[in-house]
């Protein structure tokens, strides 16, 4: 129990078979493929003999096809959008298929996505081409709206060999200096004010061409704007309602591709299961890059579970006649990647101890140690019966409806968590904040809180003192028994010998043990100094780290702080709903309000209990002897999101 | 007639939910900014940043639970109200300063804290757990201003 034997492999095969193993050992998902196209120590004296495998074209191959049902799916869900709650995600269940079964689909699925990708591509092209469309037709529709009171075709109001007529406008607070300056010249003209519109005012000015220069003067005085309408002939109303005509046909035939996506959603269900075949095709073509290769052969190496190897075998042998599978323990100092493996009642904590990292492949998987305080700590911080209940049936019925790996671990902990905080709660005697059943079965955290303190101090001593005892033993099993009881055993002694001081009968002893496990540490805590004044100087300095258990033991008051937090918001809602209560329609608002403030003090306290829980152990009992750095065991397996593909169902 | 004492107990109650609430304001909303931008590149991150979000929130709770606590033990609810001496009324009243002030400084650095946790999470998302413990380190601060003040709350005798 703990970090699982891990072995590293080495497998040789034809390269005829190399598809076939891949999907065999993706299937399998029991191993983390090492990337050797960089020779190191080990391979080095067959490294010229191979060159990286690759699987280039295929990949490209591959991912555009990826691309296109992608571009399917987001096409479609821009129009058609997945109507997904997060709860629907975590009771989804993928569908499961057998290798047989997906050979027999998959060319259907490729030809349907196919298929649906044209479809989508063309309503794409057409869709694009009704925006430009609509645009030009909306563009029109603005230049013609100011003049659609001029009630002449367009082709009337054209310049002729006489005549110079022009459309325009002026800014429309100049409009009456521009009439005055038009009756004052005296070459025959006319101008025509069509409408004004915000800032301008739309007119229409003509002459005879010999005058033209004296009228574009004036024009230019007040800033004239030409406006060219001759793309249009007609009239402006009759230009306009050909405009809306038009619209209105772009907007059926914009129905009508439209419907053409809907029509293709049918497909949706098999886009998502051909992209998770595609996406796992994928995988195996990566995986490729990592390999190595002859003209006829390729090499893989990676990581298993010491467990796994002959299960791996008996696979292979069942797909290939002519592979060679070796196999070796880690060398010494070896960093091989961690799995957890812990009994089935500790397995859900493995969550918490990932959250943080995982263990130094060498080193101690803390998950059952820490897993009793774990959950005492989750309900301490707590404490309300009520609360416990309503966790631990939530999670219960989580439980019986979800399937994700990940959650039903972290609904495992928290249906345990619930039973402690419905325990610490009975105790206290705390239902909903109220005291159900008479008084408390220990005692009432809010009249004697001091009580709740020293509880919390006792069991953060003990917690401490569980993780020395871990350092203790692992380093007496590994044979430094000096470290063992230097390191560990002297602070064990310092820090019991302080305690017992505070016992009259017992102050004496205590005195004395105190001073020889300090007088210890001095002496051994500069062992690895290289003089002897160093050796003294660090080793009465290493006293100093009396401060570090200290506040370590200190910070298990939070036991107390969050536990009394849930009671007195509980008792603030109470309160605050107990005001209402005396009104009929008040009595109804009390009773939503108690709800949604239950609701709202389980959800902030038991996330803060789960992360200060989380936090004692990471800070305050790592502290004692935990070593981190290891990296997680990355199987090659399959990812895949609604489809499950399995030899057996 | 409200005396002196039970006057300098309000405000010590006011205090309280004031500057811890005005902390946890800014810290959480220090935290929103950065997880919009985040969720904007990648909504999938919602839950994980909204779990960081409510990290500094905390605070403001504390606050308000030492308030109440405070109008609780004065009887302003729940009770009839006790005749405070200026003593006690100064005694409640500074008891309310740790969680005041320690809430209000630590939820803006939580805040901070959570903001950056955010940034990581947005290049790493497996690694929340971590962004989580970082802002946690601060919580420590709160949580012990908080255990002061309630302690001492109890205690004070009125």
């Amino acid at each position: 129990m703990g970090i699982a034997r891990m072995n590293k492999i080495y497998l040789l095969a034809h390269q005829a078979e190399k598809d076939q193993i891949l999907r065999v050992l993706q299937q399998a998902g029991v191993v983390e493929i090492s990337d050797i196209t960089e020779a190191d120590e080990e391979t080095a004296h067959w490294a010229e003999l191979v060159e990286p495998d690759q699987a280039r074209e295929d990949l490209q191959e591959i991912e555009s096809e990826i691309a296109k049902v992608k571009f399917s799916l987001d096409y479609l869900n821009r129009y058609y959008p997945e109507k997904k709650g997060m709860l629907d995600e975590l009771l989804a269940e993928k569908e499961v298929l057998t290798p047989e079964e997906l050979a027999a689909q998959e060319a259907e699925w490729a030809q349907k996505s196919a298929e649906v990708y044209a479809s989508l591509k063309k309503v794409d092209e057409e869709l694009l081409t009704l925006r430009n469309a609509e645009t030009r037709l909306q563009n029109a529709t603005q230049q013609l709206l100011p003049w659609q009171n001029l009630t002449l075709p367009l082709e009337e109001l054209r310049e002729t060999k006489a005549v110079w007529v022009q459309l325009g406008t002026i800014p429309a607070a100049a409009t009456e200096a521009f009439q005055v300056q038009m009756q004052q010249i005296d070459v025959p003209s006319f101008y025509e004010l069509v409408s004004r519109e915000r800032d301008d005012a739309y007119l229409v000015v003509g002459c005879h061409q010999d005058d033209v220069e004296t009228v574009q003067e004036i024009l230019k005085e007040f800033s004239f704007n030409r406006h060219n309408l001759n793309q249009f002939t007609g009239t402006i109303a009759g230009n306009l309602a050909e405009c809306e005509q038009k619209a209105a046909e772009l907007e059926k035939r914009r129905a009508e591709v439209l419907s053409v996506i809907e029509a293709q959603l049918e497909h949706r269900q098999t886009l998502q299961y051909f992209h998770d075949i595609l996406s796992v095709r994928r995988e195996q073509k990566l995986a490729v890059e990592k390999l190595v290769r002859t003209d006829t052969t390729f090499v893989l190496a990676g990581w298993l579970r010491a467990a796994d190897v002959e299960a791996l075998r008996q696979k292979l042998s069942a797909v290939s006649k002519t592979f060679a599978l070796q196999v070796r323990e880690p060398l010494p100092e070896e960093n091989f990647p961690v799995v957890l493996e812990n009994k089935k009642y500790f397995a859900p904590f493995e969550f918490v101890t990932k959250l943080y990292g995982m263990p130094h492949p060498y080193g101690i998987d803390p998950t059952p140690y820490f897993a009793p305080f774990f959950i005492i700590f989750f309900g301490l911080c707590l404490t309300d019966a009520g609360y416990g209940v309503v966790i631990s049936l939530i999670s219960a019925l989580g439980l019986l409806k979800i399937k994700g790996e990940s959650i039903r671990s972290l609904l495992k902990i928290l249906l345990v968590g619930g039973i402690s905080t419905a325990a610490a709660g009975w105790l206290i005697g705390s239902w909903f904040g109220v005291s159900l059943f008479g008084s408390p079965l220990l005692f009432d955290s809010m009249t004697n809180p001091m009580l709740f303190l020293a509880i919390s101090f006792a069991l953060g001593l003990l917690h401490i003192f569980w993780g020395m005892l871990i350092k203790f033993v692992s380093l007496w099993k590994a044979g430094d028994y000096f470290a063992a009881l230097a390191d560990v055993g002297f602070w064990f002694g310092l820090i019991v010998g302080l305690l017992l001081l505070a016992l009259p009968q017992a102050a004496q002893a205590g005195k004395y043990i105190a001073l020889l496990c300090a007088i210890g540490l001095v002496l051994t805590q500069g062992r690895h100094q290289p003089s002897l004044l160093k050796k003294f100087t660090s080793g009465l300095l290493s006293l100093y780290d009396i401060t570090g258990y200290l506040s370590d033991l200190l910070s298990y008051s939070r036991l107390l702080a969050l536990g009394l937090a849930t009671g007195v918001i509980s008792m603030a809602i109470n309160t605050m709903g107990g005001l209402l209560k005396g009104h009929p329609i008040g009595f109804i608002i009390m009773v939503l309000f108690l709800i949604g403030g239950h609701i709202f003090n389980l959800l902030i306290n038991a996330l803060g209990s789960f992360i200060h829980s989380s936090r004692l152990q990471y800070i305050e009992f790592y502290n004692r002897f935990y070593e981190g750095g290891g990296r997680s065991f990355v199987p090659f397996r399959q990812k895949t999101r609604y489809l499950e593909i399995r030899s057996e169902k | 007639m409200l005396s002196t004492g039970l006057v300098y107990a309000i405000i010590g109650a006011a205090a309280a939910v004031l500057f811890a609430g005005i902390g946890s304001a800014i810290g959480v909303g220090v935290v929103g900014q950065a997880a919009a931008g985040v969720v904007a590149e990648d909504p999938d991150k919602f839950g994980s940043t909204l779990l960081l979000q409510a990290l500094p929130g905390t605070q403001g709770i504390y606050g308000m639970l030492t308030g109440f606590l405070i109008i609780w033990r004065i009887g302003l609810i729940g009770g009839s109200v006790v005749d405070l001496t200026l003593q006690q009324g100064l005694a409640v009243l500074f008891a309310a300063m740790p969680i005041a002030f320690g809430g209000l400084l630590s939820a803006i650095m939580q805040g901070r804290a959570a903001a950056s946790g955010v940034y990581m999470i947005a290049k790493r998302p497996e690694e929340v757990g971590k962004a989580i413990v970082y802002a946690v380190m601060v919580e420590t601060y709160a949580v012990l201003a908080l255990l002061m003040s309630i302690i001492t709350l109890f205690y004070i005798p009125l």
